[in-house]
């Protein structure tokens, strides 16, 4: 039993998830409830299966694409074009089903899914290749292709909302048999993401590649690991994350504009870091990105329900995140010499 | 500190007056015990030497010394008053000054805004820099120096960036300086120009503490030795009563049988490696030679010979290269380190830290990072088949780390050089190349490492050593190629070289 406590305490995460878990009680204890109209029972004001389960569907967008971002940001580099892979994804995929015309539920998922990741594989490998190819720091050239991208999305709507067909709606918005306007899809899209995201980056070569290229270069260039690929394959990641949030997303709401996702860089990027990636490169995980983005929605939740005033939530946000990862580097300072402390009475027995 | 001014009656007349007084000293570190209530003295004047392993405590005891730690427990005594320093400005203004390399420079100023910083000679505002340039080379000539300088720091090499902070020193007036192992990255001539200037500021009346385990430079420079074991001081003895043999006990604690491996098979395995006519533009020319199974080829030369660029080109990190490179008897085509990796080959850096480990992952992440392929079914990590290799290995070269998942980061120098060697002997290499593999690295481990080196060549391993200390080259070495200006001037066979015949082939002088 003790073990098994020291060992989760040692897991990264366990300290997001604790701050997580505190923030729901409270927000569970302060509140409030009302009396549900329909049934006459009483519920409490957030924790409800509405409430989690809208707040979870904010979160997956954006946890989705920060399963892609945290690779990229463990192999040192950054993506900030993540929100225009993301509308550059939805607007194709609205412009290409709009012109094949209707068809049957499934052939418009496949079409609409592949077209969706097909676009934010091509932005991704794009980024890769002229990050790779030009030698030009990862911010620079992802700083351009978030204009460039979202420019031609613009261009190809005419400024125009974009509708996707209602049949793709209901396929994200199935209810899974919970029923009672809750639509779990996007949630548990974002957990799969999250178990293959985890998956990827710590059983596969190319994830353990990930870590090494991301802690050391120059020792990963002698110890002879493809460093090209390696540095592209991130960017490809993130681009079909971005693809992919974004078939979840404009399918969600039912249509897509040039303007979506515009500042999610940002907050992607955020849920990277408040999960434990470092911008020096070297540590990530998926699940710290998931986490990640839950926190901050949950912070922007705790707005709403708890009334404050919603013209305070970016300052809140923007205090939040720092106070996150001075916490998290704290915690990780104190791990280390527990850890080295460790090391030593291990080597004087 | 009220209660140690007290103390400021001048030290006990002996001989000589004291300069640094260490009483009762002690220092931890998250997890280690640093410096354990050490007690000693150091005359004006005097030469002395702080050994011991890695790890002993030398290197601390003298940054407390020059302010960059403060001690937990214990006083210090400058010239006979109680001093507490807390930054090695403090320090330098009681007249200690500490050259180590670590020591940051803003490498991007030049040597002379370097020497000036804190105090930059200014008129209305404005830098004066003809006055500052003037200043500088006055300091450097204090110490019989001279560089241009307008050079960036940066540009410098580690001798040079020493001089700069002796001048740096002994200008704002300090009467005693640390060396912090300050020949650990230099050649030979280098080390000898330093061996110089050491006696000059000697001469001077600056009283020199010099941390270093290497027996050979502690004799001739130092009059006085301090052995310190785990953060203990052993003893402090005159250098002439001592023995290397001596300080060798009192560093480790027991008695050496072997310092170096005896002599290895001379038996002749057949041809693994020729190289012919590797040229590298600006680096080395015409190089060739070959390379046997069983066969220990040493590399001598000064720092900038090309023994390390050679080492790069045929590992195939030097695009540059031009030349035939012959495994097994086929011509091999190597474009980049994964190719040589494939072929056999694997290569162990000069820089540990910086080309030899991702620190920030596991030691069993490091010691598979070059073959995890070999390890994978399609993409997935067979972590069962590479935790039997890990232990397989760790436990053949006696990596002591508490758990093989513990960041690389956490291990001793020569734990970390076990693990790269493990991952090319798990590599399952046939041409090993050592670049400097017992740098930094503390006694017990050397020997180890020297072993192993032996132990692997008597397996038919091909091995090609690079080292600067020639005794290790001497002792191993089948063959020795020397190395001067890029090009390959000569060959002599391991067992019959001198270390004086060897030097003067590296730095060109007639026999």
């Amino acid at each position: 039993m003790s073990s098994l406590l020291k060992r989760l305490l040692a897991v990264q995460e366990t300290g997001l998830l604790i701050v997580l878990v505190a923030l729901a009680i409270a927000l569970t204890a302060f509140a409030g409830s009302h009396v549900d109209p329909r049934t006459g029972e009483t519920v409490n004001n957030f924790w409800n299966s509405y409430t989690l389960i809208q707040a979870a569907t904010d979160a997956s967008f954006f946890a989705i694409m920060a399963i892609g971002a945290t690779m990229v940001i463990i192999s040192g580099g950054i993506d900030l074009s993540v929100g225009s892979v993301y509308a550059l994804s939805g607007v194709s995929m609205a412009l290409l089903l709009r012109a094949v015309g209707p068809m049957n539920p499934v052939a418009t998922t496949f079409v609409g899914l592949g077209t969706a990741l097909g676009v934010g594989l091509l932005c991704g490998l794009l980024n890769g290749a002229l990050v790779v190819g030009l030698r030009v720091h990862p911010f620079i050239i992802t700083l351009g292709s978030m204009w460039v991208l979202r420019g031609i999305a613009f261009v190809a709507t005419g400024a125009m909302s974009i509708l996707v067909p209602p049949s793709l709606t209901r396929v994200v918005k199935a209810t899974l048999g919970l029923g009672g306007g809750l639509y779990p899809v996007p949630m548990l899209a974002m957990i799969v993401c999250t178990v293959i995201g985890t998956i990827y980056l710590t059983r596969t070569v190319m994830g353990r590649h990930i870590f090494a290229f991301g802690g050391n270069i120059e020792a990963s260039r002698f110890a002879g690991l493809a460093l090209r690929r390696i540095q592209i394959g991130v960017f490809v990641v993130a681009g079909l994350t971005a693809g992919f949030a974004a078939f979840l997303g404009a399918t969600f709401y039912g249509s897509t504009s040039s303007g979506d996702a515009q500042g999610y860089e940002l907050y992607v990027i955020a849920a990277a870091v408040v999960g434990g990636a470092s911008l020096i490169g070297g540590k990530g995980s998926a699940l710290g990105a998931m986490l990640g983005a839950i926190l901050i929605v949950l912070i922007r939740q705790s707005i709403r329900t708890l009334h404050f005033d919603q013209n305070y939530e970016w300052i809140v946000i923007g205090c939040a995140i720092v106070a996150a990862v001075v916490v998290d580097q704290w915690s990780s300072r104190v791990t280390a010499r527990r850890l080295s402390r460790g090391s030593v009475a291990a080597t004087k027995q | 500190m009220t209660t140690a001014r007290q103390d400021t009656t001048p030290a006990v007349e002996t001989a000589r007056a004291v300069a640094v007084r260490f009483e009762h000293v002690t220092k931890r570190f998250p997890g280690v015990q640093a410096l354990s209530d050490v007690s000693l003295d150091v005359a004006q004047g005097s030469c002395h030497a702080l050994c011991g392993e890695n790890g002993a405590g030398k290197s601390t005891l003298g940054k407390i010394l020059a302010g960059i730690y403060t001690p937990d427990e214990g006083r210090l005594f400058v010239h006979g008053r109680a001093v507490n320093f807390d930054s090695p400005r403090d320090a330098l203004a009681a007249g200690v000054g500490i050259v180590h390399q670590e020591l940051v420079f803003c490498g991007n100023l030049s040597v002379a805004e370097n020497l000036c910083l804190g105090t930059l000679p200014s008129r209305r505002g404005f830098v004066d820099r003809p006055a500052m340039e003037a200043r500088a080379r006055a300091l450097l000539a204090e110490i019989g120096a001279t560089m241009d300088v307008h050079r960036p720091v940066a540009d410098l090499s580690i001798a040079q960036r020493q001089i700069v902070q002796i001048a740096s020193a002994v200008g704002s007036g300090a009467r005693v300086i640390v060396f912090d192992e300050p020949t650990s990255s230099l050649s030979q001539v280098d080390a000898e120009r330093l061996y110089d200037l050491i006696r000059r500021l000697r001469e001077r009346g600056v009283t020199c503490i010099y941390v270093s385990h290497r027996m050979p430079e502690v004799f001739r420079l130092c009059d006085t030795v301090s052995v310190l074991r785990d953060g203990k001081h052993v003893g402090t003895h005159p250098a002439s009563e001592l023995s290397e043999g001596d300080i060798v006990r009192m560093m480790i604690g027991r008695p050496l049988a072997e310092y170096f491996p005896p002599p290895k098979s001379t038996e002749e395995g057949r041809e693994v490696l020729r190289v012919q006519d590797l040229t590298s533009p600006g680096k080395f020319q015409h190089v060739s030679f070959s390379l046997r199974s069983r066969e220990i080829v040493g590399l001598a030369g000064l720092v900038g010979a090309g023994r390390s660029e050679i080492a790069s080109a045929i590992f195939g990190l030097d695009p540059d290269a031009r030349g035939e490179i012959v495994l097994n008897g086929e011509p091999a085509r190597i474009d980049d380190p994964a190719d040589a990796i494939r072929l056999g080959i694997g290569l162990v850096p000069e820089d540990r830290k910086k080309q030899g480990l991702v620190l920030s992952e596991s030691c069993r992440h490091n010691t598979t990072l070059p073959i995890l392929e070999r390890l994978a079914r399609l993409t997935w990590v067979r972590e069962s088949a590479e935790w039997q290799l890990v232990r397989e290995y760790f436990k053949r070269l006696g990596v002591r780390a508490r758990d093989p998942d513990v960041p690389a980061a956490g291990l001793s120098g020569g734990n970390q050089q076990k693990v790269v060697l493990a991952r090319w002997l798990a590599a399952n290499s046939k041409v090993l190349i050592l670049d400097e593999p017992t740098r930094g690295v503390d006694v017990g481990a050397k020997a180890e490492i020297h072993a192993l080196i032996n132990e692997l060549a008597a397996q038919g391993t091909a091995v090609v050593l690079i080292s600067s200390e020639l005794p290790e080259l001497l002792s191993l070495s089948t063959r020795i190629l020397v190395l001067r200006e890029g090009r390959l001037v000569g060959e002599v066979p391991g067992h019959t070289a001198t270390q004086d015949g060897l030097l003067r082939l590296m730095a060109g002088l007639a026999a």
